[in-house]
C-alpha cells in the first residue's frame, strides 16, 4: 500500500493510458469484459486519486520524479538544475484531479447505454480513456512540455470523440473546429514554452518561477499562454467554437470535455500564479481577466436565453458559467501581494475554486439530461419536444435538481459559491456583483424556459409509446446528482478541505518551488 | 561571433508562424487551412530546433564524438514530439474534411457553418 | 459545525432551508391528499374546462420553445442582431478573434510594464 501510493502520481496517469491500449485486445472477449475493465480502472484510479490527496493533506506538495531512483530525488547528483521530467502534485491540481476522476467514472457509465447502438464501441472506449489519461497529465504535470504534451492528447481524443457519430454532417463540422482551435492554441502554448526554454533554458515549473525576470519576452509568452488557455476553456470572445463543438459530441463526451475545459483554465492559472507567481503585474493581468470574465459572463448567459438547441443552449451556460470562475479567481490575482489579499482576495478565489468543483458537478449532469432527452426524443431541437415529464421522472428530477444548482438557488451547492463570490468580489469592485447577479436571474429564467418547453405540457403524440432511459444512463447521472447533494449538505467540510488548500496552493508558489529546487539559499 | 548570423532562423520563424495565421485566418479552403496549421507547425519546430543552437557545441551522439562540449538535447526532443503530435492531428483534421466534404459537398469553410448563432 | 459555512461576511446554514423545505413539502402533500376523490373517470368530469371553449390538441396546446420571452428578445432586438452577426460560425473569423485578444493582450502587458 505505501510503495502504491508512493508511485500514485505516475500511476493516475497510466492505469487509463494502459488501459486505452487494452481495451481493443480485452474487448474482442465481448461487452462485460470491455465495461469491466473500463469501470474497473477507472475506479481504481479514483481510489488513487483519493488516497493521494489525502496523502498531500497530510505531508504537503508530493513531488515524483520519472526514472530517479527515488521519486523524491528532483536534481540528479552533479546537476545544480532538474533535467528530468517531474510530476508536482499540490492541493490544487489534486482538487482538479478528483473532480476529473469523479465526472470521467460518471461518464464512462453513463455512455455504456447512451452509444449503445453506434458501431465502433471498441475504439470510443479507447479514446475516452485516453482522453482521461490526457487530463490527469495536465493536472498533474510540473513540466511545461509535458503540459503540452497532455493537452494535445486530451484535444485530439476530445477531437475525435467529438466527431464519433459521424453519421451527421453536424459532428463533424464541430469536431474540425474544436480539433483547428485546440491545434493553434497548442502551438502557441508551445511557442511560449520556446521563448521561455530560450531565456531560462529549462522546461521545469518550479525552476522558471525561480529564475523568471518578467522581460518583454516574458511578458508576451505570457499574453500566448493566458489567451491560448483561454480559448481552450471557452473564454467571450474565442467561445465561439466552443457550443459547436459541445452540442454535436456525444453527452457523456460533452460532460467530460467541461472537464478538460477546467484543466486548462487550471493550466492558466498554474502559469498565472506559480510561473509567474513572485513577478506577475497582478492588477493588469488580473483586470484582462476580470473584463474577459465579466464578457463571458454576460455575452453567454444573454445567447444562452436565445438558443433552440438543447445542448446548444447548455453550452452558452457552460461559457456563463465558466466567467464566474474566471472573475473569481482574478480579483484574487489582483489583490496577490497586497493586503487585500488576505481581506477578500482569499475568500474570493476560494469562491471561483468552489464553483469550479460546483460546476463540474451540475454542468456534466445537465448535459448528461440533454443527451437523455436526445436518447428519448432522437433530437436536440427544444421546439419538437414537450409533455417528456410524462415519461423520464428520474431524467426530469436530476435535471431539476441541476436547474436549480446552476441557478444559485438555496440550498443546493450553485448558491453557497456565489454568495462566497458575491460577498467577496463586491469589496473589490460592486459592478462585478451586480453583473454577476443580473447573469444569475438570467440564468433561472432561461433554464426555466428550457424546461417548460421540454418537460411540461401534455404528453405530446409522437412521444408516447417510449419509455425512461436505461439504467446505466441514470446512474451516471445520479452520481453527479449524489455528488451535489453532499456539497450542498456539508459547505464548510468542502471549504477547509478541498478549496483552502487549493486557493493557497495558488498563492504560496515559494512552497511549489521548495519541493522541487529544495529550500532556496 | 558568438550567435547565429542576424539571429535568421528566428526571423525565419517568424515569417513561417506569420504567414500561417495569414493562411488560417484569410484562406476559406479547408484544406488550405489544415496546410496553414502545418505550416505553423513547422514554424513553432524550426524556433525550437534553432534554441538547440549552440557555438562550438558537438551533437549529442556518442559514436565517433569530436572533442569538445556536447549540447544538451532537450529542444530536439522537442521537436521531435512536436512533429510527432501534429502528424497526428493534420491526419485527424483530414479525415475530419473528408467527411465534411462527403457531407456537404464542398471545402469552402463558409458552406461548412449549419451551426452559428 | 460541518453544516454551517461562514467566512467574512458570508453565513450560510442549509440545513435551515432544508427544514423549510420539508414544512413546505408537507404542506403540499396535505393539500393534495384532501381533494376530491370520488370523481368519474373517462367522463367529463377528468376533461380540461376551458370556458366552454374547445380544448385544442395536446400538441398545439403546448407553448412551444420559440414564443417564449418573446417581449425579452423583442426589447433587445438590437443587441442580439449585433450579437448574431460576430457569430458567424465561420472557423477563420474564430482564429481571427484569437490572434486580435492575443495580440491585445500582449501590447497591455508590454506598455503596462513600460509605464510602471
Amino acid at each position: 500500500m505505501a510503495s502504491l501510493l508512493a508511485q500514485a502520481p505516475i500511476l493516475i496517469i497510466a492505469i487509463p493510458l494502459v488501459a486505452a491500449f487494452l481495451t481493443p485486445l480485452i474487448g474482442m472477449r465481448g461487452d462485460k469484459a470491455r465495461k469491466a475493465l473500463v469501470v474497473g480502472s477507472l475506479a481504481f484510479t479514483a481510489f488513487l486519486v483519493f488516497a493521494l490527496a489525502r496523502d498531500i493533506s497530510i505531508t504537503g506538495i508530493r513531488v515524483y520524479t520519472l526514472g530517479a531512483t527515488a521519486p523524491g530525488l528532483t536534481e540528479p547528483t552533479g546537476f545544480m538544475f532538474p533535467v528530468r521530467i517531474i510530476l508536482e502534485v499540490d492541493g490544487m491540481s489534486i482538487f482538479f484531479g478528483i473532480i476529473w476522476a469523479i465526472v470521467s467514472l460518471a461518464a464512462a457509465i453513463y455512455s455504456f447505454s447512451h452509444i449503445a447502438s453506434e458501431t465502433g464501441q471498441i475504439r470510443f472506449f479507447t479514446l475516452l480513456l485516453l482522453m482521461v489519461a490526457g487530463g490527469f497529465g495536465m493536472m498533474l504535470t510540473g513540466d511545461l512540455f509535458n503540459l503540452f504534451v497532455f493537452l494535445e492528447i486530451a484535444s485530439i481524443a476530445g477531437g475525435a470523440l467529438i466527431g464519433f457519430r459521424n453519421r451527421f454532417g453536424d459532428t463533424q463540422e464541430g469536431a474540425f473546429k474544436y480539433i483547428v482551435v485546440s491545434a493553434v492554441a497548442g502551438l502557441m502554448v508551445l511557442l511560449g514554452t520556446g521563448i521561455l526554454y530560450a531565456q531560462y533554458n529549462s522546461l521545469n515549473m518550479a525552476f522558471l518561477a525561480q529564475a523568471i525576470q518578467y522581460t518583454t519576452l516574458d511578458k508576451i509568452a505570457l499574453a500566448l499562454f493566458l489567451i491560448a488557455f483561454a480559448m481552450k476553456t471557452g473564454m467571450v470572445p474565442l467561445h465561439l467554437w466552443f457550443p459547436d463543438a459541445y452540442s454535436v459530441a456525444p453527452a457523456s463526451i460533452t460532460g467530460m470535455l467541461v472537464i478538460t475545459s477546467h484543466a486548462c483554465m487550471y493550466a492558466a492559472f498554474r502559469v498565472c500564479f506559480t510561473l509567474y507567481g513572485g513577478v506577475i503585474d497582478g492588477l493588469v493581468v488580473g483586470w484582462i481577466i476580470i473584463i474577459l470574465g465579466l464578457l463571458t459572463m454576460f455575452v453567454g448567459v444573454t445567447m444562452a436565453v436565445y438558443q433552440k438547441d438543447v445542448m446548444r443552449f447548455m453550452s452558452y451556460h457552460a461559457i456563463s458559467q465558466l466567467g464566474y470562475m474566471w472573475v473569481g479567481v482574478g480579483v484574487g490575482l489582483a489583490v496577490l501581494g497586497t493586503p487585500a489579499l488576505l481581506a477578500y482576495g482569499r475568500d474570493a478565489m476560494t469562491g471561483g475554486i468552489f464553483h469550479i468543483l460546483n460546476h463540474a458537478m451540475y454542468k456534466p449532469l445537465l448535459f448528461f439530461t440533454g443527451g437523455a432527452l436526445f436518447y428519448y426524443t432522437g433530437t436536440r431541437d427544444l421546439a419538437k419536444m414537450g409533455g417528456l415529464a410524462h415519461k423520464m421522472k428520474w431524467t426530469t428530477v436530476l435535471y431539476i435538481i441541476g436547474t436549480l444548482s446552476i441557478s444559485g438557488i438555496p440550498p443546493l451547492n450553485g448558491f453557497s459559491s456565489k454568495i462566497l463570490i458575491y460577498e467577496s468580489v463586491f469589496r473589490f469592485n460592486p459592478i462585478l456583483t451586480i453583473v454577476g447577479i443580473i447573469v444569475s436571474i438570467l440564468t433561472l429564467a432561461s433554464f426555466t424556459k428550457a424546461f417548460h418547453s421540454a418537460f411540461m405540457g401534455a404528453e405530446l403524440p409522437e412521444y408516447k409509446g417510449g419509455k425512461e432511459v436505461p439504467k446505466s444512463m441514470i446512474i451516471g447521472m445520479v452520481i453527479l446528482a449524489a455528488g451535489i447533494v453532499l456539497i450542498t449538505l456539508f459547505p464548510s467540510l468542502i471549504v477547509s478541505w478541498a478549496l483552502h488548500p487549493a486557493a493557497d496552493a495558488l498563492i504560496d508558489h515559494g512552497a511549489y518551488i521548495n519541493a522541487v529546487m529544495g529550500a532556496v539559499p | 561571433m558568438d550567435y547565429m548570423p542576424l539571429n535568421f532562423p528566428f526571423l525565419a520563424a517568424a515569417l513561417l508562424i506569420g504567414i500561417a495565421f495569414f493562411i488560417i485566418i484569410f484562406k476559406r479552403n479547408l484544406i488550405k487551412l489544415i496546410m496553414g496549421i502545418a505550416m505553423m507547425a513547422s514554424g513553432v519546430n524550426l524556433f525550437l530546433v534553432a534554441l538547440g543552437y549552440r557555438v562550438g557545441g558537438n551533437a549529442p551522439i556518442y559514436t565517433n564524438v569530436p572533442p569538445g562540449p556536447m549540447v544538451l538535447p532537450v529542444p530536439q526532443a522537442l521537436t521531435l514530439t512536436s512533429i510527432v503530435i501534429s502528424v497526428a492531428v493534420l491526419a485527424l483534421m483530414l479525415t475530419m474534411v473528408i467527411r465534411i466534404y462527403r457531407h456537404t459537398g464542398s471545402l469552402d469553410s463558409e458552406k461548412s457553418r449549419r451551426m452559428k448563432g | 459545525m460541518t453544516f454551517i459555512f461562514e467566512s467574512g461576511y458570508t453565513f450560510w446554514n442549509p440545513l435551515i432551508w432544508i427544514i423549510v423545505f420539508l414544512v413546505v413539502a408537507i404542506m403540499v402533500y396535505f393539500f393534495r391528499r384532501s381533494g376530491q376523490k370520488g370523481y368519474k373517470k373517462d367522463t367529463d368530469q377528468a376533461r380540461i374546462f376551458l370556458s366552454g371553449e374547445e380544448v385544442p390538441e395536446a400538441g398545439e396546446r403546448h407553448i412551444r420553445v420559440g414564443n417564449i420571452y418573446w417581449g425579452f428578445f423583442e426589447t433587445l432586438k438590437e443587441y442580439y442582431k449585433q450579437m448574431l452577426r460576430i457569430h458567424t460560425g465561420i472557423v477563420n473569423d474564430y482564429m481571427l478573434w484569437f490572434v486580435a485578444v492575443t495580440v491585445v493582450s500582449a501590447i497591455i502587458l508590454v506598455v503596462a510594464g513600460l509605464v510602471r
